[in-house]
């Protein structure tokens, strides 16, 4: 494949997706290659972190090979290794440090550490060619809700955050106590195409006037409550109803926010990115809020929302350009703050 | 003919390179459990002062397990790394294995205990019988402390000394020397490494390495796999409920 263009191995290992994938001159992937957890944990309801870690080794070396393989590249050729270093599960995390720390040292290449978040922000460089920074970043995912202000490839700030639970972790308990199952992002959007949104109305949080910070905990609760009020009266719940009204309250409230801090930083365009970013009803609201105010919206396929190393890598390589690499004392960071 | 030997299953990491001469050389961190941070400056160290690159390798050898999950992640993922991006064919040394080099000339039981919490250990024990051969007295596996010495107290022979090894003797010591006290064999006598030998030295674990490459036992990197010796927790609670 080489003729002197710039070829970058990512590599992402941070909660139970193992993944690595090969980039061409930062924007082009040529392969990314996932191999996925979701069924191992489904039977305990959640990610075990210690589970985890053990299939990210199983699997390391395997994906590693078939990204290369798929892209018709040799490690040889490689330019430059970009790896996921938080945050994320610590002991997931080292699997693919570990990997990438040894390979680049083995082939005298530099390597790169990349923030997760800073990873699905440019998993939108990847779907759109012509996406520059600046923009306004909405990041929704099982780990992380962040509404952040992107002046640059390198620059970020964070303007909201969750302040208890991610969204996709409340989605993954509402779908437990719904007897939906797990991951609870996939199996409520479709549950909701079903339900009436306006069935059960649940408290939209909005915290304080002007806040873009989120909390997820009240609505769980509130479903919990309603779950439990519909048990004493003895009434039957609606679990299609439940689940769209639950979803329209969350979403309600994110995309308030991320409208609300767009305007503010006057930016006119937002990028929606992580796992949640593939939910329908989601992008479904953010496209109309948009369009209302004249803001453009971007976000990535479905395959570059979920946790992949293709993000990884060119998050990596713009991070290269600027001149950040870092050396083999790289370490794991499970709360690295962007 | 150069292997390099990552050992990281314990406290203290260390790597080393042997050559087919059996010639060690081995660079250690008293970095406590730091390995993911330390493991490649330690061995750009250990090659730098032996004059060698990472390309004077040929076979990249890793202590598998027992020990510390985590460490054992470290050492197994970084050892395929080097091994795929070079190209090499990997030696995988079994750890408890490995404390019969920390001690060549002894003629005891050697018996390294590691900590698995909940009242347990990884251990083993072995013996030299010359020659350069050993024998397995107890099969390496997670023991309850007390069955680890019922099957030390049964295959030990008469006047035969028995040395502790591993970050175990910190916890068990009490224990062990109890055992020794009460027990109706009064063959046994007990003693416990110092401190120099006590701990995984990846010098031995090349050493075995080297063993087992003449052997011809050495194996591809996707055939290597970390030694657990035991189910994650949520595991043994799911098949405890099934």
């Amino acid at each position: 494949m080489k003729e002197n263009q710039f070829i970058t191995l990512g590599i992402e290992s941070s909660c139970d997706e193992t993944s690595a994938a090969v980039i061409r001159e930062g924007r082009d992937v040529r392969s990314n290659v996932i191999a996925s957890q979701i069924k191992v944990h489904q039977v305990f309801g959640g990610v075990v972190p210690e589970i985890a870690s053990r299939h990210h080794l199983d699997n390391i070396n395997t994906v590693i090979y078939n990204a290369l393989e798929e892209a018709g590249t040799k490690l040889k050729e490689v330019d430059l290794i970009g790896v996921t270093y938080g945050p994320g599960l610590v002991g997931a995390l080292l699997i693919g440090l570990a990997t990438a720390k040894a390979m680049a040292y083995a082939l005298k290449k530099p390597l790169v550490g990349v923030h997760h978040i800073q990873g699905h922000i440019s998993a939108n460089y990847l779907e759109h060619k012509d996406l520059e920074p600046p923009f306004m970043a909405l990041v929704v995912s099982g780990g992380h809700t962040n509404i952040i202000d992107v002046a640059d490839y390198n620059h970020y700030e964070v303007l909201g955050r969750t302040r208890d639970d991610a969204a996709g972790e409340a989605f993954d308990k509402v779908a437990r106590v719904l007897g939906l199952g797990y991951p609870g992002g996939p199996l409520i959007d479709e549950a909701a195409k079903k339900g009436n949104a306006h069935a059960v109305e649940f408290k939209r949080v909005f915290l304080e006037k002007d806040s873009l910070d989120f909390s997820f905990s009240g609505i769980k609760t509130g479903v919990l409550n309603y779950l439990n009020t519909q048990r004493l009266k003895g009434e039957a719940v609606n679990v299609e109803d439940t689940a769209a009204s639950f979803q329209l309250a969350v979403m309600e409230v994110i995309v308030a926010k991320a409208v609300m801090a767009a305007e503010r930083m006057k930016k006119d365009r937002i990028v929606l990115a992580g796992g949640v970013a593939a939910n329908s009803l989601l992008r479904k609201m953010l496209k109309e809020a948009c369009d209302k105010k004249g803001f453009a919206l971007y976000y990535p396929s479905p395959v570059l929302c979920t946790d992949n190393a293709a993000m990884i890598g060119c998050a990596a390589y713009y991070k290269y350009q600027a001149g950040l690499a870092d050396d083999f004392y790289l370490d794991a960071y499970p709360n690295l703050a962007l | 003919m150069n292997i390099l030997a990552i050992e990281t299953t314990g406290a203290e990491a260390s790597v080393a390179v042997i050559d087919d001469k059996g010639e060690v050389f081995m660079e250690g961190s008293d970095q406590k459990l730091n390995h993911l941070q330390n493991l490649m400056p330690m061995v750009h160290t250990l090659l730098t002062k032996r004059g060698m690159t990472i390309d004077d390798l040929e076979y990249i050898a890793v202590s598998e397990g027992p020990g510390s999950f985590t460490g054992i992640r470290i050492g197994v993922s970084s050892a395929r790394a080097l091994a795929q991006a070079m190209d090499l064919e990997t030696i995988s040394v079994p750890t408890l294995k490995s404390f019969l080099y920390n001690v060549p000339e002894y003629k005891g039981v050697i018996c390294p205990i590691f900590d698995a919490r909940r009242s347990q250990v990884y251990g083993g024990a072995y013996r030299w019988i010359g020659d350069g051969e050993f024998t397995e007295v107890v099969p390496g596996a997670a023991y309850d402390l007390h069955e680890l010495l019922e099957l030390l107290e049964a295959a030990v022979q008469p006047k035969q000394e028995i040395t502790f090894f591993g970050d175990g003797i910190l916890p068990y010591r009490e224990q062990i020397i109890e055992w020794q006290r009460s027990s109706l064999n009064d063959n046994i006598r007990v003693r416990f490494a110092e401190d120099g030998v006590k701990l995984q030295k990846a010098s031995s674990v090349a050493r075995l390495a080297l063993e087992i490459y003449r052997a011809g036992a050495v194996k591809s990197l996707y055939d290597l796999k970390p030694v657990y010796m035991r189910k994650a927790e949520a595991e043994r609670k799911l098949e405890g409920k099934a």
